[in-house]
């Protein structure tokens, strides 16, 4: 069966700096307000694309600092957990960071004036989008082309895609269903914890899905 | 140097990032880019440059490379800047400034002008941005100091040209300013094909090891930086006694002096003196062609330290995680950069933390190899020269989309 290509592509991203930083909570929650949604979107999605080689307890740079800097452990956890794939939009997602944020100030109302060790700086990026060379027409040729991808590819369909497309799944998921009718691996792809695995892991967790996939 | 071709570090970075590198380069090929510095021996950013000019031009960006000349007074200015910037108070007659402009501008008269990208790094030629106007060249300004902390009047000088570029760029979130124009996070970079990094035979490393009269008997700690107060010599020996009370160890402090550091010298003597009748502690003056030896140490030691305090990027720490080896650093400069607590390193605030992470370490060898290689996978991330020509390329094209966060190529 032949449907419509998946054309692979691959983001970049530099970092900007916006050159505002946080030294307490307070500030930290001032600064979530008026940062833009790239600077969310970098914090929590992005800085973990580039430690993809192995699991840290938080993924989200807001996690990671109010845990190491500031000693907070329960509000990490707690911010820790929120999970992308409950979002479809950074206006969303900020919300809820807010909204956690300012619920631990309520129940400890000093934790919010208390310095960090170390300042939070607010940074934001900028993407280049590029097509790879690379064009899957069936699962055969799919499975060729994620073993041999760039990770980057990886996280851009697999993670990105779900605030880009505004739904809940990814661009592979999305292809398996609409294009292959393949809905029992498109919903293995959706169903692959990110928080638990690696990117590589990641890679050959939907290798295999993809391969019981062929043999069935 | 010699001569080195991209697809040299695919065994390194894998073929994936090659791909992408490639990819990126495609809609670059045929534009033409200008870098000017100030030197073009000696200093890490002459090392960077060494490697990614020829790089870029592999893949078919045309770049040149420009070193300014000047006299001895304008070094003289140039010098007493860079310390300004790094937060030291100096003054700044009219007569500095002046030597300063004149020299820029006798520099740029001479230049072709005619490219697509123009990216200058630090303060000595920062006076070719007057003649923006006169080319359609895009504009960065690339600080490879921490200026985070800067002489007011000096930065407050500088800063009128900053303004002028697309853009600048700094090697650390924690040395951005308020500026009017687009900054973004450049990391400076470590080439693993120098000899600095690359892989030694375990013979060649055992024979520096009898050269230098270093056992191998007990686990070595090691730290590798010039004579230089702000580098700690004596807070590094502090910390290997206070852990040496509870776990034996050796101690070895390697480097050279600078040149233009007359304090280099005293300091190497208050180490020596510190360290006397300690047959366990090895303080080594090298000369500046002991890439390889250094690479040695650092390749037999146990644990590697900088505990430095005030750091520019702190490379050091690179070097040594690209070895594998579990780092401990202060939290100055560049270090928070490349060691992420737990993760990738232990980052210290004190004498008594350094002590207390050396015991640590040596006490949980299996959490020291966990640290060493997730360090290495860190830096093979972010902080060797492919990634480095990676954010040049970034930069070429962010540059030639201004306002745009998303660029579709």
């Amino acid at each position: 069966m032949q449907g419509n290509p998946f054309y692979f592509y691959t983001s970049s991203n530099l970092v900007e700096l916006t050159g505002e930083k946080a030294n307490t909570l307070e500030e930290l929650v001032t600064l979530l307000r008026r940062c833009t949604g790239s600077a969310i979107f970098y914090h929590v999605f992005q800085s973990y694309r580039e430690r993809h080689f192995a699991i840290e307890r938080y993924h989200s740079d807001f996690s990671q600092w109010i845990s190491a800097s500031l000693d907070e452990e329960a509000l990490a956890e707690r911010l820790g957990a929120l999970d992308v794939r409950d979002y479809t939009s950074l206006r969303a997602l900020r919300e809820s960071i807010i909204a956690i944020v300012e619920d631990h100030f309520r129940k400890y109302p000093q934790s919010g004036y208390r310095q960090g060790k170390t300042p939070f700086f607010f940074c934001q990026s900028v993407s280049v989008v590029m097509p790879t060379h690379y064009v899957a027409w069936n699962l055969e040729d799919f499975c060729q082309i994620i073993g041999k991808i760039g990770i980057r590819s990886i996280h851009y369909h697999l993670i990105e895609a779900r605030l880009r497309l505004g739904i809940h799944t990814n661009d592979f998921s999305h292809w398996f269903r609409d294009s292959l009718r393949k809905e029992r691996v498109a919903q293995r792809i959706e169903g692959i914890d990110i928080y638990l695995h690696t990117l590589e892991e990641i890679r050959k967790i939907i290798l295999q899905h993809i391969e019981e996939e062929m043999k069935s | 140097m010699p001569s080195i071709c991209l697809m040299d570090y695919e065994p390194i970075v894998g073929l994936q990032t090659l791909e992408e590198l490639y990819l990126l380069a495609e809609g670059l090929k045929g534009k033409r880019v200008k870098m000017v510095n100030s030197t073009a021996v000696g200093g890490g950013v002459a090392e960077i440059l060494h490697r990614l000019v020829p790089l870029l031009n592999e893949l078919g960006i045309q770049t040149q490379w420009e070193v300014i000349k000047g006299g001895e007074d304008f070094f003289v200015v140039t010098k007493k800047i860079h310390n300004a910037l790094h937060g030291e108070p100096i003054s700044f007659p009219t007569m500095m400034k002046e030597i300063f402009l004149e020299v820029g501008r006798e520099n740029l008269s001479g230049t072709d002008l005619d490219q697509d990208m123009i990216v200058i790094h630090d303060p000595q030629p920062i006076v070719y941005i007057e003649a923006k106007d006169r080319t359609h060249a895009k504009w960065a300004w690339r600080c490879h100091i921490d200026i985070s902390h800067p002489d007011e009047e000096v930065w407050n000088f500088l800063k009128g040209y900053v303004e002028q570029f697309d853009a600048a760029l700094f090697s650390s979130p924690r040395f951005s300013k308020e500026l009017p124009i687009p900054q973004f996070l450049f990391f400076p970079s470590i080439d693993p094909l120098s000899d600095k990094n690359r892989d030694l035979e375990p013979e060649f490393i055992d024979r520096v090891l009898e050269q230098f009269q270093i056992p191998r008997d007990k686990p070595i700690v090691t730290q590798v930086s010039r004579f230089d107060r702000l580098k700690d010599p004596l807070g590094v020996i502090q910390a290997y006694r206070m852990a040496k009370r509870y776990i034996d160890c050796r101690l070895v402090l390697a480097g050279g002096g600078a040149s233009d550091d007359p304090e280099g010298e005293t300091v190497l003597s208050e180490a020596r003196n510190e360290a006397e009748g300690d047959p366990d502690i090895h303080i080594l003056l090298l000369p500046p062609t002991s890439s390889l030896e250094i690479n040695a140490l650092q390749r037999a030691s146990t644990i590697i330290l900088q505990k430095s305090i005030r750091e520019g990027f702190g490379l050091t720490v690179s070097e040594a995680l690209w070895k594998k080896k579990p780092v401990i650093g202060s939290a100055v400069g560049g270090i928070p950069a490349q060691i992420i607590p737990k993760f990738t390193g232990a980052l210290v605030y004190s004498i008594e933390g350094a002590a207390y992470q050396i015991r640590y370490l040596l006490s949980h060898p299996e959490i020291a190899k966990k640290l060493g290689e997730y360090g290495h996978e860190f830096v093979k991330e972010e902080f060797l020269i492919t990634r480095n020509l990676r954010r040049y390329l970034l930069l070429f094209h962010v540059l030639s989309h201004p306002g745009e966060r998303i660029i579709f190529l």
